[in-house]
């Protein structure tokens, strides 16, 4: 036993007198009432420097984001109008110009391929002159991309029963969800089917459109 | 006759002291203490004035507004032993701070706040909470002698950054933005 005054021992002093106390399979009331200190005065340091130590966190705010990117196709071409020069019975009878539609996209993953389709909504008068005689979209011819040359004679997801020409197919992948394709589109009217028609002037209109599917 | 007046004056002498001597004597009791303690619990809350934000993204375009500025106001009662408080937005992972849960994500990197009026800043910072890389400090305020109990405020407005996403597929990309405060040491 260390006595350290009067007034008791000093508690980690009275730690080591419990030790040595216990070894020896006794302990008093006054090395009990030690103990009791000790614990009391480690209790008291534990309690005491957290405070002063440890950060204190708010509890976390929580704010839901929902963004949402739309499907979007668009189509835009470089001109609306094509000029022709017919000669009568003559396979060839090229556009004015050649004219670039542009197809730009925003699909989903679920998306397999965007197609760009030229169609007319009657197969049997593509260009008419308004007066019964007409020019069908089987005379009608697209060279895209500098492809051959295919009448429009497909049915196809717009337009007139055998009036339309699939122009392209693009894969949608993983790299061009986001993406633009360009079909370029030469024109040409093949009058040696209709060796008969009459002069005059021919209207129509060529749709350009495309679908994501 | 002289006698009797003379013990009549006697007794009344004495009854007189006596009466003096029991007036002026004090008895105290013990003092009797009450302890008192007083507990003012430290304290810090965020509360936001909106838990939502939507956004109309267009493809690769840098401005994608949210639809709502949002208001973070943290409150704090603290000990005089703290000398700062942090406020922190975070995403709980960098790369995919918003999602369609397909595998697209949209990165902390292209999520931008501005706070109080000031510069749009994405979230690129590893800070007190969240991913590594997630985060960005909106305020840090001074504790001292003055401003143990007070509060703050701050505006945050957002934007999507989609510049460097141009392939971001269209979708619905959903996310979870922390506010979360700090009282330091």
């Amino acid at each position: 036993m260390i006595e350290t005054g009067e007034g008791g021992e000093h508690p980690a002093l009275e730690l080591f007198c419990i030790e040595q106390a216990t070894s020896k399979g006794t302990m008093t009331i006054r090395q009990k009432i030690g103990r009791g200190a000790a614990a009391l005065a480690m209790l008291i340091a534990l309690l005491a420097t957290p405070a002063g130590a440890q950060v204190l966190n708010s509890g976390a705010s929580t704010i839901t984001l929902n963004a949402v990117l739309s499907q979007a196709i668009t189509l835009t071409l470089s001109a609306n109008a094509v000029n022709f020069n017919l000669t009568s019975g003559s396979g060839s009878n090229p556009g004015s110009t050649a004219i670039t539609a542009t197809t730009a996209w925003t699909l989903r993953p679920n998306v397999g391929s965007l197609k760009v389709y030229a169609f007319f909504s009657n197969a049997a008068s593509a260009l008419t002159d308004g007066a019964g005689n007409n020019i069908p979209s089987a005379d009608f011819q697209i060279s895209n991309n500098g492809g051959a040359f295919a009448a429009l004679t497909n049915t196809v997801p717009f337009g007139g029963a055998n009036a339309g020409l699939l122009l392209s197919t693009t894969p949608i992948l993983g790299n061009n969800k986001t993406g633009t394709h360009n079909d370029v589109m030469n024109f040409n009217i093949n009058l040696v089917p209709l060796p008969a028609l009459p002069a005059g002037t021919y209207t129509g209109t060529l749709t350009i459109q495309a679908q994501a599917i | 006759m002289r006698t009797g007046k003379f013990l009549r004056i006697a007794a009344v002498v004495v009854v007189m002291s006596c009466a003096a001597t029991l007036a002026s004597a004090q008895l105290n009791s013990g003092a009797q203490t009450i302890t008192l303690n007083a507990n003012l619990t430290e304290s810090l809350t965020v509360s936001l004035s909106a838990n939502a934000v939507n956004f109309t993204l267009a493809a690769g375009t840098a401005a994608n507004p949210g639809s709502t500025n949002v208001t973070a106001t943290t409150t704090w009662v603290l000990k005089p032993g703290r000398t700062a408080v942090g406020v922190y937005a975070y995403f709980g992972s960098a790369a995919a701070a918003l999602t369609d849960g397909v595998g697209d994500n949209i990165p902390s990197s292209a999520f931008f706040i501005a706070n109080n009026g000031g510069a749009s800043t994405a979230l690129t910072n590893t800070v007190a909470f969240g991913g590594a890389n997630g985060g960005l400090q909106l305020a840090n305020v001074a504790i001292t002698g003055a401003n143990k109990n007070a509060s703050r405020t701050d505006v945050m407005a957002f934007n999507i950054n989609l510049t460097t996403l141009p392939q971001l597929p269209a979708n619905t990309y959903t996310g979870t933005l922390n506010i979360q405060a700090q009282a330091t040491p």
